[in-house]
């Protein structure tokens, strides 16, 4: 191990320490916790409103009794094509009798939303519905349309269709991009979690003098390098936690549902996979080079803020940082998700090849290009920014704040000075 | 090798405009105790800073431990900073060993030696105690020992005995002599004489950012006269006994007070012996370092004032 390494593993072991084994970490461990229980509880209630909603609505039509069975017949096939939110509400009939029924009376009963009612002969019939152009009023004309047709065309033998699954390799552009979208999204909402700590990493050394210690022991680029590496594994720990989390809460799961179910989501679950398709790149390598991406990102971001950071002077600044730090890294993903919904554009090039978006850009390509080799480059490319970024920000943070002494603020009043003694000093040189 | 440990040259630091360190140098010799004095401000961190290349001078070279620079011999090198400073959250034991370990020293060795020397220092109690939870002074001995901890062969202590009680002063100065005698050299800044007048080989004096004085403790208090305190017997005639001293010799109480020149000695106690006036006290003496230093200090002093007042003549007379 060379000396450069060991002092960076040095600092980040410090680090990593300092940070972990505080109760404050547990918090930090554990705030997706609330995260989740806040979004299931709004989920349940969105949905229970919704399933309510659903439930209570429906459709009326108000026909001759000798209509009424042919057009519930027409309803049960047709229904047939419409599954989920794209379903009709349930169908209800009043009886057409002597005395007329007025469909805004029937829409106006408790109980139940009515969409639409349709009344009068089915060749002509007068549709009410609550919203211009909806669905439930397009689909009681096509009720009608489908009974006249019916009896037009007399008994018809039943379609009896054979469903075949499509099971090919060739995997849907379209999916491949959402899953490269989900890679992007993935990876920077984690360093928008954990990277933006850095910024504020070194006002603990700045506050407490530790710094003129380290400054004198070890090389800033180790201090810099340890500290991103320190909260590199604060994340890295942070993430396995939930990985762990989520397999053991799966692995709960599945002993608590009887083995028939397992089975049966099993074989969904692989029918399912089989047909949302694989990365381009295959998923082991799409996972192995995303964690990697998300490393290189989480290194690039945290090298800016922590250059950046440790130009601050104080934890107010440093506050103030927080802001455009955050907008930085949404542009980014903006940038990168534009990249990925059109790949092989100026655009996506341009997203891969700029050093601070190359990390997502690229792990969306692995989900829908299937060469490997340029991960490699793209790899190498980042990590000479990375290493870029540590030497520019070691640069100014030796111009600026060790040699100024007390930071910026006393160098200003030095200047003052400087200027005052300087004046005198000149003076003295010509009198003499 | 070279004899010399540190070979600081020409160092020159600017802040802004302002000339913060003008022209200093330094050379330590090899297993020496070297002392670096100079009133508040006078340039002295900054001078020890660059010489360890912590920060970059503008003009002038440092180099150590035999022609090396500063940054390829780190691990070679202890330094306690002026502005004191650890991790508060850490334990004692930890912190010295991480500052070992910035220096290479292995971890476990590291905690091995904290215990040592902690023990050494009467300091056992506080093995385990956090740093945030320690007096001043009790850390800033913590932070010498983190600083000594993987036995550097040149040791630089800015302002070391500022802040400690004088139990922990001595222990201090102990310390700084067992380093020595194991064969390291000291390099340590003070704005207190009596440190470096028990401690160090040599001294140089900083003062106005500029090299003032470079030499042993006896040289520079050889800058002075020695001072005398001479009492007679016979107090009757002070006019006749006056005649016998060098002018300007001052009667305070029953002595006389006056200054003489290296080789007036004998020709002084040859006079005082013949003018039959006796002799009830009399000490011929070195001025105290702290004197010297003074001395010093306020000639580069008067020095500005006089060009501050000549230039404020001229101002008025434009």
């Amino acid at each position: 191990m060379t000396p450069f390494i060991r002092n960076i593993l040095v600092v980040a072991r410090r680090d990593f320490l300092a940070i972990v084994a505080t109760p404050t970490f547990l918090l930090f461990l554990l705030a997706p916790l609330f995260m989740v229980g806040m979004g299931l509880a709004g989920g349940m209630g969105a949905s229970q409103l919704a399933d309510k909603a659903r439930g209570a609505g429906r459709i009326v039509v108000i026909a001759d009794p000798a209509d009424i069975a042919a057009l519930r017949d027409a309803d049960r096939r047709l229904r047939d094509a419409f599954t989920g939110p794209d379903a009709p509400p349930p169908l209800a009939f009043r009886v057409a009798g002597p005395a007329r029924i007025d469909p805004a009376a029937i829409t106006r009963e408790k109980g139940s939303d009515t969409y639409a009612v349709m009344s009068g002969p089915l060749e002509s019939p007068r549709i009410v519905e609550r919203n211009a152009d909806g669905k439930s009023g397009r689909y009681l004309a096509l009720l009608a349309g489908q009974v006249l047709r019916d009896r037009a065309a007399g008994p018809v033998a039943p379609v009896k269709p054979r469903f075949e699954s499509l099971q090919n390799g060739g995997a849907s552009i379209a999916d491949q991009q959402s899953m490269g979208f989900g890679a992007i999204f993935i990876i920077f909402l984690l360093t928008l979690l954990l990277a933006g700590q850095t910024v504020s990493s070194l006002a603990e050394e700045k506050g407490n003098k530790v710094i003129e210690i380290l400054a004198a022991a070890v090389p800033l680029e180790s201090v810099f390098l340890g500290k991103l590496v320190g909260m590199l594994g604060v994340a890295v720990l942070f993430i396995a936690f939930w990985l762990a989390m989520a397999s053991g809460g799966g692995l709960v799961a599945a002993t608590h549902v009887d083995p028939a179910a397992i089975d049966a989501a099993g074989r969904a679950g692989r029918a399912a996979t089989t047909l949302a398709s694989m990365p381009a790149t295959g998923w082991p390598f799409f996972l192995g080079i995303g964690f990697l991406y998300f490393v290189m990102a989480f290194l690039l971001l945290g090298a800016v803020f922590l250059g950046v950071g440790a130009q601050a002077g104080s934890v107010r600044e440093i506050q103030m940082l927080s802001l455009p730090i955050t907008i930085f890294q949404v542009g980014m993903f903006s940038l990168s998700a534009a990249a990925a919904s059109a790949p092989g554009s100026d655009l996506a090039r341009f997203a891969q090849i700029f050093p601070f978006s190359s990390p997502l850009a690229m792990a969306a390509r692995a989900a829908t290009d299937d060469a490997k080799a340029i991960h490699l480059l793209a790899l190498g490319w980042q990590a000479i920014w990375v290493a870029l970024v540590v030497w520019i920000s070691v640069r100014l943070f030796r111009a600026g704040v060790l040699s100024g002494g007390g930071g910026w603020k006393f160098r200003r009043g030095a200047r003052v000075a400087a200027a005052a003694a300087a004046s005198v000093e000149a003076a003295s040189s010509q009198s003499r | 090798m070279s004899d010399y440990s540190v070979e600081a040259t020409g160092l020159t630091k600017y802040f802004g405009d302002y000339r913060a360190v003008d022209h200093v140098s330094l050379a330590v010799p090899a297993g020496s105790i070297y002392g670096v004095l100079g009133p508040n401000g006078a340039g002295k961190t900054t001078s020890l800073r660059m010489t360890l290349g912590i920060i970059d001078p503008d003009e002038g070279t440092s180099r150590l431990l035999g022609g090396l620079r500063p940054q390829s011999v780190r691990a070679r090198i202890g330094y306690l900073p002026e502005e004191r400073g650890l991790y508060p959250g850490m334990k004692a034991r930890e912190a010295i060993a991480f500052m070992g370990a910035l220096r290479g020293l292995d971890w476990r060795e590291g905690r091995r030696r904290a215990a040592t020397f902690m023990t050494e220092l009467g300091l056992e109690r506080v093995i385990d105690t956090k740093i945030r939870k320690m007096s001043k002074g009790m850390a800033q001995m913590i932070q010498l020992i983190g600083s000594i901890v993987h036995t550097p062969d040149l040791i630089v202590l800015d302002e070391p005995f500022s802040g400690l009680d004088p139990v922990n002063q001595e222990r201090l100065e102990m310390l700084v002599r067992r380093e020595r005698d194991r064969g390291a050299t000291i390099l340590f800044s003070t704005h207190v004489m009596a440190h470096a007048e028990r401690l160090c080989d040599r001294i140089a004096i900083i003062a106005r950012s500029q090299g003032r004085f470079e030499g042993t403790v006896d040289e520079a208090r050889a800058l002075l006269p020695m001072q005398v305190r001479y009492t007679p017997r016979d107090q009757a005639d002070p006019a006749a006994i006056a005649a016998n001293l060098p002018a300007g010799a001052e009667l305070r109480g029953a002595a006389w007070h006056f200054t003489i020149g290296d080789g007036d000695v004998e020709p002084l106690l040859a006079r005082i012996t013949a003018s039959g006036h006796g002799v009830t006290g009399l000490s011929i003496s070195r001025p105290a370092l702290h004197d010297a230093f003074v001395h010093i200090v306020r000639q580069v002093d008067a020095g500005f004032v006089a060009d501050e007042a000549r230039d404020a003549v001229e101002e008025a007379s434009a």
